[in-house]
């Protein structure tokens, strides 16, 4: 697909001045260029109050400390023991005071304090201490994430992908007669972009056959978009068996049809962003005893293949989601591990709980089941191998070598190994006890352990990053061979795991977090305001968002700025009537919005949807995401719990009158005064994201502002001038990358150095916010660090 | 792939975030004191295809028994043996008579319409019914006195291995039928694979423990903690197993032979492995209720190993004139009874675990049939077998009802293990009320 040119991807980076002069719909006025302080009423004071003493004690420490103290306290020459301990400020003062510098001056009071405060706060309190402690690349276990990934990919080393191809839908194979299996008896075939038909009392198709006994096969596969259950639910008024993932047992076995059910029902436990094989039978013929002689009175057929993914509503299976070449079958990980700890802002594998320790016990019982169950299928061993016992025990020696992402050392060999094929007296057993020991071990389940320098650590660092799972046999093969020592090798293999799906389901798993769409309650809204608006129109509208995220995870620019300024909607039929973009065909369409009304993902109804309240807007909500998402700045929860003024009260007034009124008061205008005017832009949006120029009559008042962390004020009229200038704007590049950098590594970006951030962000401005590079310099970043 | 059986092992082995690695559920939910009610368990055994009336039925009703031909194997069972005959189903509706005589055995009640079609009538689907088995089960499990991990299990030997109505006995509900478990192996696994499972991991705890210190030493002072707290998790684990195995089940797992595939001719010993595994499963009282479902309605078994060729279905067929035939369903059904034979003499000689007398003398065992007779496809003169004190009946006799409808039977089973049910199946045909058979 071709994608529009834009005014300031000219070549060359374009000054602020310069790029909103040359977009001819830009309203924008820039208030402040001159880059000082211009601290407007209101603004929060504890930043300004904790700043300048820390500064002139920096100052001071550093003219009259250092030298003998070292920098921070460290220790110097003179004074050799790092100053840490547990005074107060003031203590800490007095002692300065009375005792520094040695001998028997004095330094003067006022001097004293500002050190002290400096000290206490920067590195000599227990707290300061613990807050450096956080910029510490930590030891971390793997996420729930990392680990069923993982396990999936040890268990299915050596099946081949589904390579990516742009046919969708299922492989249908229509046949007469009632046996499913009778490909002569096949009168067509064709892809069906998804399963939802209705029949009638008629064959499908044009092709002459008994409209009273035919039978369809559907196969190929279906990619889960997220990880956890799926329902899948088949409606039909006639016999089915539906197979997901596992093909030798149906999830959903109809084939006997036995009174009016028309819905049928089975679960079954997916990981995002991989292909698994789906086949489905249908058949609207007797089964049994053959009997043709008797004369069947017509009766109607209809079949539709539903889903409900994680957290979610029913839906028709979406054609982008289906593939008509059929994917191996893959291990899923069934123990129910805990959700990780996301207080830091990102998932992370901070702290081990009984639970955490009980899932993955069951974890690795499963797997050694699986495995010892299977045979040769999941081992490659076949029971009859002569040498069976010594397959078993290179398969064991193989699987741990990979599950720890290095050689195995002798001691390691002969603990995970070698002990257990010599002890048990049944190989199968033996690897069975490896397996579960394997699984169990801190090598296993921890990131990695070794040096800086260490080949195997930087290969697991690359994928745990992109990928959240194991290297795979070229990465594996690269690290033994050397290749990774050098940042060349490192980057030139980080490029071409980025090209992997599991990179781009990476990327796009975090767009969502970042959009804050990846809590799963969806919101309903008043059918009375909104009665075109059903839980229907919320799903299509989710699969509509995720299209445009696919669009800019997957295009070869991977421009972060397509996700603000693209036209494109992606939108059905049913959508289409709403929201006033008429769509011709079946399925989702991409249709440009030339009115000037929509702004990527940005203003995508879904979003505005979401950031909304069941009649009326949210400008808080709105205005909370691009603040603390989009342009990461930090805000601290309200000063207590506030109800909205509920719309009735005040039926004369507008949501943004409505909004500035409650938000009046000084205490939340610390805050406010940055939200409000981000989520005002966004007002021309409804409750389910409609265009909108009126609101109870009046018209929609869309002016908004920003003032930049450098603190240039910038002032937008409507969201054309929010889009263009967060796809220009240095703080949303750098929330940006400091949010993309943790999801990638699960820790804290500060632990790599104070200058990591603005170093990536710089770089990605460089690429033209090329998302999928600023993924390898992430990858190589981490890599390349320092470990605990 | 056995993604089934992993399924079937965390529901029903519970492993999940509660149950790892425990066994609690091995031993009996229910405490020493409410025990003192003695346990009632009930095992129903279906073999298809009709009987061979002139030497199934005794000549005469009342007691002693004069046990036939067909019935020889239980004569040292006959003071805990009870025949009744004339029971018939009389729940009507789609469905062919195999279809309906299997579906409507247990469930007394009839099938969906469907797209099944039978060798006659109407094509149907499943029954619309629970099964009185899984009725039983689930009055049972309410009870904590009476409850147990399984609740039932529901034995096959060489039940085909598709679903359909004539290979369905068993019912949760309407439109859910219970695939018997056919392989002993995948039925071993339900009972003890936790077992297995433990004994494993705690064969890998020194290996685990002495690499944790390894780690230890490898990583910084201040990542230790995150590892100290995990080795505290892992002696807990051990902990929690050495309990485990104090708790343990009170007698030996079975052995069972290995590698007994799924074909005709090993249906001597399959029969046997399961009956093995069933008895086995009383004695950790994993379950109160369990069916024994042999292969399936028109059943086409051949019994080589009798000397005889045909599939049982088709010999099932054959006139009453055809002597030789009549020959061969007779050795058929005395090779079931010797089946249930064995059942009920290990029941027999297994002391009732911490109650009076032998399990037998706590279980009944109830054979049946899907039909009469195989020739004419007749409803009517179902067999019910009835062996052992489960039910506290009267035994030791023959009775027969000159077509009463089974549903009051059925209903005679709840009230026996104290569910007073009103009506069981379709209440039209429940007639004047459970059968008094005590």
């Amino acid at each position: 697909m071709k994608k529009r040119p834009f005014a300031y991807r000219a070549p060359g980076w374009l000054g602020w001045a310069l790029l909103y002069v040359i977009v001819p719909a830009g309203t924008l006025v820039l208030a402040s260029l001159a880059g000082g302080q211009a601290t407007p009423k209101g603004k929060p004071a504890n930043k300004a109050k904790a700043a300048p003493p820390a500064a002139t004690g920096k100052a001071l420490f550093a003219k009259s400390c250092a030298s003998c103290h070292g920098t921070e306290g460290k220790g110097g020459p003179a004074y050799a023991k790092p100053l840490r301990g547990t005074k107060s400020v003031t203590q800490l003062a007095t002692y300065i005071h009375q005792a520094m510098p040695p001998p028997g001056k004095r330094t003067p009071t006022k001097e004293s304090q500002l050190i002290a405060a400096y000290m206490h706060e920067t590195f000599y309190s227990p707290i300061a201490e613990e807050r450096r402690r956080a910029a510490r690349v930590e030891l971390a276990r793997l996420t729930a994430r990392q680990y069923r990934n993982a396990v999936s990919d040890l268990i299915d080393e050596g099946k081949p992908p589904l390579a990516e191809s742009k046919e969708q839908g299922l492989e249908g194979k229509y046949l007469t007669g009632s046996n499913i299996w009778e490909d002569k008896n096949k009168v067509f075939e064709r892809i069906d972009p998804g399963i939802a038909f209705d029949f009638g009392t008629q064959a499908p198709g044009k092709e002459k056959f008994d409209s009273n006994e035919f039978v369809i096969r559907w196969d190929g596969s279906v990619i889960a978009p997220d990880t956890g259950e799926y329902e899948f639910i088949v409606h039909t008024d006639h016999a089915i068996k539906l197979w997901v993932n596992d093909l030798q047992r149906p999830l959903i076995d109809r084939w006997v049809k036995s009174g009016n059910e028309t819905e049928y029902k089975g679960t079954v436990r997916l990981v995002g962003g991989r292909p698994y094989p789906l086949w489905l039978h249908f058949a609207k013929a007797q089964q049994g005893v053959d009997d043709q002689k008797k004369k069947r009175p017509d009766v109607p057929a209809f079949v539709r293949l539903e889903w409900r993914r994680p957290g979610r509503g029913a839906e028709v299976i979406p054609g982008h989601l289906l593939r008509p070449k059929q994917a191996p079958s893959r291990y899923t990980v069934l123990a129910p591990l805990p959700a990780d700890d996301r207080s830091m802002g990102f998932e992370r594998g901070a702290g081990v709980s009984k639970a955490w320790s009980e899932a993955t016990t069951a974890g690795a019982i499963e797997a050694a089941r699986y495995l010892t169950a299977n045979g040769a299928a999941a081992t490659g061993v076949p029971e009859n191998a002569p040498d069976r016992a010594e397959k078993l025990k290179a398969y064991a020696a193989s699987f741990t070598e990979r599950a720890f992402r290095r050689p195995l050392d002798p001691v390691t060999r002969r603990i995970y190994v070698d002990a257990h094929f010599a002890a048990a007296k049944d190989p199968v057993e033996a690897l069975k006890r490896s397996v579960i020991l394997t699984l169990k071990s801190p090598r296993f389940l921890y990131r990695e352990l070794g040096g800086p320098n260490d080949p195997y650590r930087v290969a697991a660092e690359l994928s745990f990053s992109l990928w959240d799972s194991l290297p795979d046999a070229a990465l594996r093969e690269a690290a033994a061979k050397g290749e990774l020592a050098t940042a060349e090798g490192r980057e030139r293999h980080a490029r071409r795991m980025s090209e992997d799906p599991r990179a781009a389901h990476k990327l796009k798993e975090f767009l969502i977090t970042w959009m804050k769409a990846d809590s799963p309650a969806e919101p309903s809204k008043s059918a009375k305001v909104f009665p075109d608006f059903s839980p229907a129109v919320m799903e299509d509208l989710r699969t509509s968002f995720e299209l445009s995220l696919d669009q800019a995870v997957h295009s070869p620019e991977a421009d972060l700025r397509q996700l603000f300024l693209d036209r494109r909607l992606f939108l059905n039929e049913r959508l289409g009537k709403l929201y006033g973009y008429p769509v011709k065909g079946t399925g989702f369409q991409p249709v440009q919005a030339t009115d000037g009304r929509r702004w990527g993902v940005l203003t995508h109804p879904y979003l505005m949807t979401r950031l909304a309240y069941i009649e009326t807007t949210s400008p808080i909500h709105r205005g909370v995401m691009l603040t603390r998402n989009i342009l990461g700045r930090p805000l601290m929860p309200p000063p207590m719990a506030f109800t909205p003024l509920a719309p009735s009260l005040h039926p004369s007034l507008t949501t943004r009158e409505r909004v500035t009124m409650q938000t009046k008061p000084p205490a939340c205008m610390g805050c406010h005064v940055v939200i409000n005017p981000l989520g005002f832009a966004l007002e021309n949006y409804d409750a389910i994201g409609r265009f909108r120029t009126q609101e109870k009559g009046k018209p929609v008042n869309a002016a908004g502002s920003y003032q930049e962390k450098g603190g240039r004020k910038v002032a937008f009229s409507g969201a054309g001038d929010l889009a263009r200038y967060l796809a220009a704007s240095p703080d949303t590049r750098s929330a940006f990358t400091q949010h993309l950098f943790q999801f990638m590594t699960k820790q804290g970006a500060p632990a790599y150095g104070a200058d990591t951030v603005p170093r990536l962000a710089k770089d990605f401005e460089m690429n033209r916010w090329n998302m999928r590079h600023l993924m390898v310099k992430v990858a190589v970043t981490a890599a390349s660090a320092p470990t605990p | 792939m056995k993604y089934t059986s992993r399924r079937e092992f965390i529901k029903h082995v519970g492993i999940g975030a509660a149950a790892v690695p425990l066994l609690g559920g091995l031993p009996s939910l229910a405490t020493a004191a409410q025990a003192a009610r003695r346990k009632q368990r009930l095992v129903i055994v279906f073999s298809p295809n009709g009987v061979v009336p002139k030497t199934f039925w005794p000549d005469a009703v009342g007691s002693p028994v004069a046990f036939k031909e067909s019935l020889k194997p239980l004569e040292p069972f006959r003071d805990q043996t009870l025949i009744l005959r004339g029971l018939s189903q009389h729940v009507r509706g789609d469905g062919d008579n195999h279809m309906r005589g299997i579906g409507c055995l247990l469930t007394g009640i009839e099938l969906f319409p469907g797209n099944i079609q039978g060798g006659s009538d109407t094509p149907a689907g499943w029954a619309s019914g629970i099964s009185i088995d899984q009725e039983i089960r689930n009055f049972l499990q309410k009870d904590a006195a009476s409850r147990t991990r399984f609740g039932s299990l529901e034995f096959g030997v060489l039940v085909p291995d598709h679903a359909n109505t004539w290979t369905r006995m068993v019912y949760t509900g309407a439109n859910k039928p219970v695939e018997a478990i056919s392989d002993p192996y995948r039925m071993f696994g339900r009972l003890y694979g936790q077992l297995d499972d433990q004994d494993s991991l705690k064969s890998i705890l020194d290996d685990l423990r002495e690499d944790l210190a390894r780690v230890r030493k490898e990583i910084s002072v201040a990542d230790r903690k995150l590892l100290d707290e995990h080795t505290a998790l892992v002696r807990e684990m051990e902990k929690e197993l050495a309990q485990a195995r104090t708790a343990d089940v009170g007698h030996a797992v079975p052995k069972l032979e290995a590698g007994v595939r799924q074909e005709n001719d090993n249906m001597v010993k399959l029969s046997k492995l399961q009956i093995d595994l069933m008895v086995s499963a009383f004695l950790t009282d994993a379950c109160r209720v369990a069916t024994l479902q042999y292969t399936n309605s028109v059943g086409q078994a051949r019994f080589t190993w009798l000397g005889i060729g045909e599939g049982h279905h088709d010999l099932s067929h054959e006139p009453d004139t055809n002597e030789a035939a009549q020959q061969k369903l007779t050795k058929i059904n005395h090779w079931y009874a010797q089946q249930i034979a064995y059942l009920a003499q290990r029941l027999a000689d297994t002391p009732e675990p911490g109650g009076k007398g032998s399990m037998l003398d706590n279980t009944l065992i109830v054979w049946t049939n899907e039909l009469g007779q195989g020739n004419n496809h007749t409803l009517n003169n179902i067999p019910f077998v009835l062996l052992g004190g489960g039910a506290g009946f009267k035994m030791g006799r023959y009775v027969n009802y000159e077509n009463v409808a089974h549903n009051r039977f059925l209903m005679a089973l709840a009230h026996a293990y104290g569910h007073r049910v009103r009506t069981f199946g379709n209440p039209d045909v429940c007639g004047a009320g459970p059968l008094s058979l005590s």
